[in-house]
C-alpha cells in the first residue's frame, strides 16, 4: 500500500467578477448576471478535461462537490459532472464529496443517482455526504435549524435504501417516503465508500467514528487538522478499534513548480483567490441561525476571538503557507511538507494536491499536474508507482468476455408473455428465432401486405 | 405534547440595563419565562425577535395602566427551546395553555414584529379569547411586490441600523458587542426564530383565517420602518375585519423602544374601546 493517496479535486469556480472589494459576498447575493454562459462553457469543458486527465497522470482519484448560488464552485449538481467523468475515464475512483443531503426534498434522489453512477462506472464511486455550507440555506426552503437532523435522517435513509431489499416505508421525523425501492442498487457492497467532509466539530468526528467512514478535513491549518485527526482516533479507540490511515483525508491545495520561487510566482494570485475572493462570505451567511448548535457556535467563536483561527477571506498568502493551509514550492519542498500531513498528522490521503485553483489557466493546471505526478507522487508510492486501486482487482469485469465468464447467464433470464402468443413464455435471448417468434405471430403475420416487409 | 429535551441548555446572560428576573410558568413541561405587573385589563404582549429579558420603559408605561404580561417564547430570553418546537401552531397551543394557567380568560393581545405574526396566528385559532388585537409592525403575510429585507442576511450592525430611526435610542438598547455570551445568546434566539420564520416568511392561510377575528383590532405601522415594508401593515388591515390602521411618525421598526408613550396611548385607546 502507498504511503499517501492523491486526489485531484475540482471546485469549478467562475472567476470573471468585478473587483472583490466591490461586493460583500461571492455567495448568495452576488448576481448571476456576472455569469456568462459562453465563458462558462469553455471553463466547464477545461475543468472536465483536467479531471479526466488526472487518471493518466496517476492520481488515486478525482473529486467534485456541490455548491449553490456562488462563483467559488459552480457545481450545483455534482452528480452530473461525475456522470461525465464516468464516461471520460476507465478505472479511476470518482468522488462526489459530497451531495448536500439535507437540502433536498427526497434523499432517495441522491441514493438513486449515486447508485446509477456506481453501476455505470463499475463500482468506482466514492459517496460524500455534506450538510452544505451555511450559505446554501439562503436559496433553499430548508431551515438551517433543521440541517443537522435532516442530515442524519437523510443519511440513514440513503444507507438503508442501498443496503436493504425494497420496498420499505420510511417514516422519519423529516421525510416520509413509502415504497423506498431504488433501482438500480449500487455495485459496491454493502454500499459505495462514504466520505464525510468536516470542519473538526466533535459531532462530526463521532459520526465518522461510529460508521467507520473516511473523514475529510476541509481547508484548515495543519495544527487544526492534527487536532481533528487526534480527536477522531480517540473516538475510534473509545469504540474499540484503531482507526486505519485510510480514514484520514486532508484537503491541502498544493502547487508545485521547478523551484520554490517559480512556484510562488505562478500560484500566489490563484490560491489567494480561492480564500480571499472565492470564500468571501460574511459571517451571517456562513453561520445562518441554527446551522450550528449553540454549543458548537460558542466553541467556534471562542477560537475566532482568541485569534486562533481567522476568517479565510482575511488570510494572507504568507499565513496560508505558514499554517499549511496550502503547500507551494519545488518538488523537494512539496514532498517535505506533504510528509507533515502524511507522517506528522497521519493523513492517508490528500485532496486538492496538484489540482486547479481559482482562476488558474488551463495550461498552468496541467503543468502543476505533470510535475506533481512525476516528481512528487513517486516519493509516496511503492516501487511500481501505481495508485493503490490499480493493484487491487477491478471492482467489475472490464470486458464482456470477463463478465460472461464470471457471471454467466442471469438467474432470471428475460422471458415474457407476448400478448396474442398464448400462455407460453418467450425467452428473449432467442426470441427472434423463427421457431420461437413465429408461433406468437398468429394470423396477423400471414395477413400483412408484402409491402410492409 | 411533552417536554422531552431542550436544545443547548446554556446560561442566559443578563442585559446590562432594564433586566428583571422573570417568573416561570411550566406549560407542557416547558418553563415559560414571563414578566407581569399592573392592574386592570389583562394585556399580553408577544415580543419580536430580540430585546428579550428586559422590562423596557414601554412595558412599565403599560403596567401603570393595565395588567401587563410579557411572556418569552421558546428559545427567547429565558424560555428554553425544546426540540419538538417547530411552528406557530406549537406556539399558539403553548400560549393558550399558558393563559389558562395564569388565570387569564379573555385578553387584549398585542404582538410586535415576529410576535405580531404569532398574535395573528393565535387570533385566527382562538378569536373568541380576544377582547382586542393589536399588531405592531407585524410580519407574516405575503407581499408579492416587495418581500422586504431578509433579516437573516443582515450583519448585526446592519440590523440595528435598520431597526431604529433614532440612533440615540439604538445606542441605549444596543447589545454590548464585547459581551461574548450575549453574542452567543442572540445567535440562539435567531435559531429559534429560524424555526418559525425561515421559510416561508408568510402563512397564506392567515389571509383567510383572520376573517374569523371579530374583536376591535389596531394595526400599527411605522413611517420610517426600514426592515418591514409598510405594505405589510396595510395588508393586515385589509384582511382583518375590524382593523384600524395607524402609522406612527418618527419611528423605525421599533416603536416600542422609539415611541413608547405614543404607542402606549394608542394601545390603551383600543383597550378602552374594547373592554
Amino acid at each position: 500500500m502507498n504511503k499517501l493517496r492523491f486526489y485531484f479535486f475540482h471546485l469549478m469556480p467562475y472567476p470573471h467578477l468585478p473587483p472583490t472589494a466591490e461586493f460583500p459576498s461571492t455567495w448568495v447575493s452576488l448576481s448571476n448576471k456576472y455569469y456568462d454562459p459562453q465563458r462558462g462553457r469553455v471553463l466547464y469543458n477545461e475543468y472536465i478535461d483536467q479531471l479526466a486527465m488526472a487518471e493518466k497522470f496517476g492520481y488515486d482519484g478525482v473529486a467534485v462537490n456541490e455548491h449553490h448560488a456562488n462563483f467559488y464552485g459552480t457545481m450545483p449538481s455534482p452528480n452530473i459532472i461525475a456522470a461525465m467523468l464516468v464516461q471520460r475515464t476507465s478505472h479511476i475512483p470518482i468522488g462526489v464529496i459530497g451531495n448536500a443531503i439535507p437540502l433536498h426534498g427526497n434523499p432517495l434522489r441522491v441514493a438513486e443517482e449515486i447508485a446509477m453512477l456506481d453501476v455505470i462506472s463499475g463500482g468506482r464511486i466514492i459517496s460524500g455526504f455534506v450538510r452544505g455550507i451555511g450559505c446554501e440555506y439562503f436559496n433553499n426552503g430548508v431551515t438551517p435549524a433543521d440541517s443537522v437532523e435532516r442530515f442524519d435522517e437523510a443519511h440513514d435513509l440513503i444507507i438503508k435504501a442501498w443496503t436493504d431489499d425494497g420496498p420499505f416505508t420510511w417514516q422519519g421525523d423529516h421525510f416520509y417516503i413509502p415504497n423506498c425501492n431504488i433501482i438500480p442498487r449500487p455495485i459496491q457492497q454493502p454500499h459505495p465508500p462514504v466520505w464525510i467532509p468536516g470542519q473538526g466539530s466533535l459531532e462530526t468526528l463521532q459520526f465518522v467514528a461510529r460508521h467507520r467512514y473516511t473523514y475529510m478535513m476541509v481547508f484548515a491549518p495543519l495544527w487544526f487538522t492534527k487536532m481533528a485527526f487526534d480527536g477522531l482516533r480517540e473516538e475510534c479507540r473509545r469504540l474499540g478499534y484503531d482507526a486505519p490511515k485510510s480514514m484520514f483525508n486532508a484537503c491541502v491545495p498544493t502547487y508545485v513548480a521547478e523551484t520554490d520561487a517559480q512556484a510562488h510566482r505562478e500560484a500566489k494570485a490563484h490560491l489567494s483567490w480561492v480564500f480571499n475572493t472565492g470564500l468571501k462570505i460574511p459571517d451571517q451567511l456562513f453561520f445562518p441561525p441554527g446551522y450550528m448548535s449553540t454549543k458548537s457556535f460558542r466553541n467556534f467563536v471562542g477560537l475566532l476571538q482568541k485569534g486562533k483561527v481567522k476568517p479565510q477571506t482575511q488570510l494572507s498568502y504568507d499565513e496560508l503557507l505558514k499554517d499549511r493551509y496550502i503547500i507551494v514550492g519545488s518538488p523537494e519542498t512539496v514532498k517535505e511538507q506533504l510528509s507533515e500531513y502524511c507522517d506528522g498528522v497521519g493523513a492517508g490521503g490528500v485532496l486538492s494536491v496538484g489540482s486547479s485553483f481559482g482562476p488558474m489557466p488551463h495550461w498552468m493546471v496541467q503543468k502543476n499536474m505533470q510535475i506533481f505526478a512525476e516528481e512528487v507522487m513517486p516519493a509516496f508510492r511503492e516501487a511500481d508507482g501505481k495508485p493503490d486501486y490499480l493493484r487491487a482487482p477491478p471492482p467489475s469485469p472490464t470486458s464482456h468476455a470477463e463478465f460472461a465468464a464470471r457471471y454467466g447467464r442471469p438467474p432470471e433470464v428475460a422471458r415474457s408473455l407476448v400478448t396474442g402468443g398464448g400462455d407460453k413464455l418467450v425467452e428473449h435471448r432467442v426470441a427472434h428465432l423463427p421457431e420461437v417468434i413465429d408461433r406468437t405471430m398468429g394470423d396477423a403475420w400471414e395477413e400483412r401486405p408484402a409491402s410492409a416487409g | 405534547m411533552s417536554y422531552i429535551d431542550v436544545i443547548d441548555k446554556v446560561e442566559v446572560p443578563k442585559p446590562p440595563r432594564y433586566y428583571t428576573p422573570p417568573a416561570f410558568e411550566t406549560v407542557a413541561g416547558l418553563p415559560i419565562a414571563y414578566r407581569r405587573a399592573g392592574q386592570g385589563e389583562a394585556v399580553v404582549l408577544l415580543h419580536g425577535a430580540g430585546f428579550t429579558r428586559m422590562w423596557i420603559p414601554f412595558y412599565q408605561m403599560m403596567a401603570e395602566r393595565c395588567d401587563f404580561i410579557a411572556p418569552e417564547q421558546p428559545g427567547f430570553g429565558e424560555t428554553p427551546l425544546p426540540k419538538w418546537f417547530r411552528g406557530f401552531d406549537d406556539l399558539t397551543l403553548l400560549y393558550d395553555q399558558l393563559f389558562d394557567q395564569l388565570g387569564l380568560e379573555r385578553i387584549h393581545l398585542v404582538g410586535f414584529s415576529m410576535g405580531g405574526w404569532a398574535a395573528a396566528e393565535f387570533a385566527s385559532f382562538y378569536p373568541k379569547r380576544l377582547k382586542s388585537l393589536a399588531l405592531i409592525t407585524p410580519v407574516g403575510l405575503r407581499l408579492k411586490d416587495d418581500p422586504g429585507v431578509d433579516l437573516f442576511q443582515l450583519a448585526p450592525a446592519e440590523i440595528m441600523d435598520r431597526l431604529f430611526k433614532d440612533k440615540a435610542v439604538m445606542k441605549e438598547f444596543l447589545p454590548d458587542p464585547d459581551n461574548f455570551d450575549e453574542g452567543i445568546h442572540l445567535y440562539s434566539e435567531f435559531a429559534a426564530a429560524a424555526r418559525l420564520m425561515w421559510a416561508p416568511r408568510y402563512n397564506l392561510a392567515l389571509e383567510r383565517r383572520l376573517a374569523r377575528v371579530q374583536c376591535p383590532t389596531l394595526v400599527v405601522g411605522a413611517e420610517e420602518d426600514r426592515l418591514v415594508p409598510n405594505a405589510m401593515s396595510d395588508r393586515y388591515a385589509e384582511v382583518l375585519p375590524r382593523a384600524k390602521l395607524t402609522r406612527l411618525a418618527g419611528t423605525g421598526h421599533e416603536p416600542l423602544l422609539e415611541r413608547p408613550r405614543e404607542l402606549a396611548d394608542a394601545l390603551l385607546g383600543l383597550i378602552e374601546e374594547a373592554k
